[in-house]
């Protein structure tokens, strides 16, 4: 149901690591298509090598990379589009939500610009956890929107899990301001 | 006897002492036929003895000089190494028993045999350059003729010591057990520099802690090859949630092993290290997956809409247990095949994560959640369920040592996260780091080559 439409390839499958001379003709090299690191990399985080031309039978990568989609930080905070929030352990879209949904759904209908949905947890999860329970809050939020006809190629989801919270008191209040869904947007 | 009062420091003393009464008709039995360090343990807990009492005294220095005063501080680390394995309650601080003269030997082992040692391990140090080298020498102090056990010369560059008294310590276990100790491992960890999670390491003691990223965001889940020559990592280092490879022992650029839309998380290597499971929602929703490191292909385990993730290999490779909330309530811990099939359901109830199987392949360790968190283990049979931490505060995120006995995991029952150790029973539970920062995700290497 959800077409993910967006690049369904970031960053290529695999860099092998034995080898530093790589395969010049191979389109899916990491390097090429990486996004650029965030910050100042340390000396350890170069980029990756490419792949190595001594792999037997190197699978080529699920599908050919095209656009990557933005960084995170090209994406800004508005107040245009409203959290929702979940129950706990839970990635349904409740009713009350749904209608902020609605609303979302409606202003970015007539804004035509990209977004970025982040799915956050409350700490009560274990870390790995959270970020699939995350990522299936941010794919439920993703999939209401893009059945109230929202495209959605101009939709990207991020998990951060609960490696984001908004508050850190270990209460019942707090914990259900951390499970929600959040909006970003960027200009085409 | 007075030079053993004065050492004091250890409790190895006490039992000792305590275990005088018990073990004086033990002594007074001929030696066994073939005396080997397993049969003197084997004699010794025959007795209702707990442990081996070992005395290490300070090192002998028979070459060179010893401007670092490494025959005293060296002992004292195998005497800890020796401790921590609870297999043995170690003396140190002792002075050095002089090379070359058995009269002496003699007058000091008897010595400590009468004050309920089993065993005495005695160094012959030798410094040349900047290297040094330490000949060890096992007795067996149950035998009346304090027969040697094994000797072996282990040598490292001088700046290495307390790699090499932990080469002792593994040595000394090797003996007993016929498995060599964990005294020669790393453990890799979370720990929050100014704000950011960031890959550390440091010895399984908690010995020279470094860092290994600096890349400023979230790095998360660290899991070591077997080879222990790399770190599979989560990292927002590029904005999005991929999976790397780091080599922190080697001059070498890190490598995506998995950077699709959605998630990818949850590295786990194959006991070969051919393969690395993982989690990746590429195909719409968290999956288990494992990347074949060869070919870079990838394999599609599970197929359950909701979440599936957290694999982690049978020591065999041929079995994988996950989380999996397929079971309509909360997450639970299933078992797969290796290819993906025969799935069944390992926990009952709670709500549970984190799964590790042991590298003995006789106990899942994972965490549970009723309340707070805490740390069970359950056979993989589902039989033998049990309980390990029973708070304060949360227990969780275990990873097993290489002997299959120790965990490493996380508590704040201190307040903010630390790691802890205990064994496999939940005995011995220990803090090992102390902060200021948080520690938290600890794994525990291979023992390195």
């Amino acid at each position: 149901m959800a077409h993910r439409g967006s690049a369904l390839l970031a960053v290529p499958v695999l860099v092998l690591s034995l080898f530093l001379v790589g395969c010049p003709k191979r389109p899916a090299t990491t390097a090429a298509s990486a996004p650029p690191p965030t910050g100042s990399p340390a000396p350890a985080a170069a980029a990756p090598s490419t792949a190595p031309s001594m792999a037997p039978t190197m699978a080529a990568p699920a599908t050919a990379p095209s656009t990557t989609p933005p960084m995170p930080s090209e994406f800004q905070a508005t107040d245009n589009l409203k959290d929702i929030h979940f129950d706990f352990d839970k990635y349904d879209i409740r009713g009350g939500d749904a209608k902020i949904l609605d609303a979302n759904a409606a202003w970015l209908k007539s804004n035509d610009n990209l977004v970025l949905i982040e799915g956050h947890c409350d700490e009560r999860g274990t870390n790995e956890y959270n970020l699939a329970l995350g990522e299936r809050r941010a794919k439920s939020t993703m999939n209401y929107l893009v059945a109230q006809g929202v495209q959605a190629a101009r939709i990207t989801i991020i998990s951060y899990g609960k490696e984001r919270p908004v508050c850190s008191e270990h209460s019942e209040d707090c914990w259900a301001k951390n499970r929600r869904a959040h909006f970003l947007v960027k200009a085409r | 006897m007075n030079q053993l009062m004065r050492s004091g420091r250890s409790i190895g003393l006490l039992v000792m002492l305590a275990l005088l009464a018990t073990l004086a008709g033990a002594l007074s039995r001929p030696p066994a036929a073939r005396s080997q360090g397993a049969d003197v343990l084997l004699n010794v807990l025959a007795t209702g003895a707990k442990k081996l009492n070992i005395v290490i005294p300070n090192f002998t220095v028979v070459a060179g000089s010893d401007t670092g005063g490494l025959a005293r501080s060296m002992p004292q680390v195998t005497g800890r190494d020796l401790t921590f394995s609870a297999l043995f309650s170690a003396v140190t601080d002792v002075p050095p028993i002089a090379a070359n003269d058995p009269a002496a030997l003699k007058a000091a082992f008897a010595n400590f045999a009468s004050a309920g040692a089993h065993v005495g391990l005695q160094g012959l140090m030798s410094v040349r350059g900047d290297r040094t080298e330490v000949e060890m020498r096992l007795y067996d102090l149950t035998s009346p003729e304090f027969r040697m056990i094994s000797s072996k010369k282990i040598e490292l560059p001088s700046t290495q010591a307390r790699r090499l008294a932990h080469k002792i310590a593994d040595e000394v276990v090797l003996q007993f057990t016929g498995e060599a100790g964990i005294a020669d491992t790393k453990i890799a960890y979370v720990g929050v520099v100014a704000g950011n999670k960031e890959l550390h390491m440091m010895d399984y003691d908690g010995a020279g802690a470094t860092r290994v990223t600096s890349n400023n965001s979230i790095n998360l889940s660290p899991v070591w090859s077997p080879d222990s020559r790399s770190l599979a990592f989560t990292s927002y280092m590029r904005g999005y949630p991929y999976l790397y490879r780091m080599f922190p022992f080697e001059n070498r650029p890190v490598q995506v092993l998995a950077g699709f839309l959605g998630i990818n998380t949850s590295p786990a290597f194959s006991p070969d290290g051919r393969s690395v499971a993982m989690t990746l929602s590429r195909d719409g929703n968290p999956e288990v997956y494992v990347l074949n490191l060869a070919s870079g292909a990838f394999r599609r385990l599970t197929t359950y809409s909701g979440i599936d993730t957290e694999p982690t290999w049978s020591p065999t490779g041929r079995e994988i247990a996950f989380v999996s909330e397929r079971a309509g309530t909360a997450a639970q811990i299933f078992v797969m095949d290796a290819e993906g099939a025969n799935v069944r359901r390992l926990t009952q109830s709670g709500f549970n994560t984190q799964p590790r199987w042991s590298p003995k392949g006789d106990a899942i360790v994972y965490t549970s959640r009723q309340g707070n968190f805490d740390l069970w283990a359950i056979s993989p049979d589902g039989s033998n369920l049990r309980r390990l931490t029973a708070g304060p505060g949360n227990n969780e995120g275990a990873s097993w040592a290489p002997n299959g006995r120790h965990l490493v995991f996380q508590s704040n029952r201190l307040g903010r996260y630390q790691l802890f150790t205990m064994l496999a029973d939940g005995s011995e539970q220990q803090p090992l780091t102390r902060g200021p920062g948080e520690s938290t995700s600890g794994a525990w290497s291979p023992r390195l080559p």
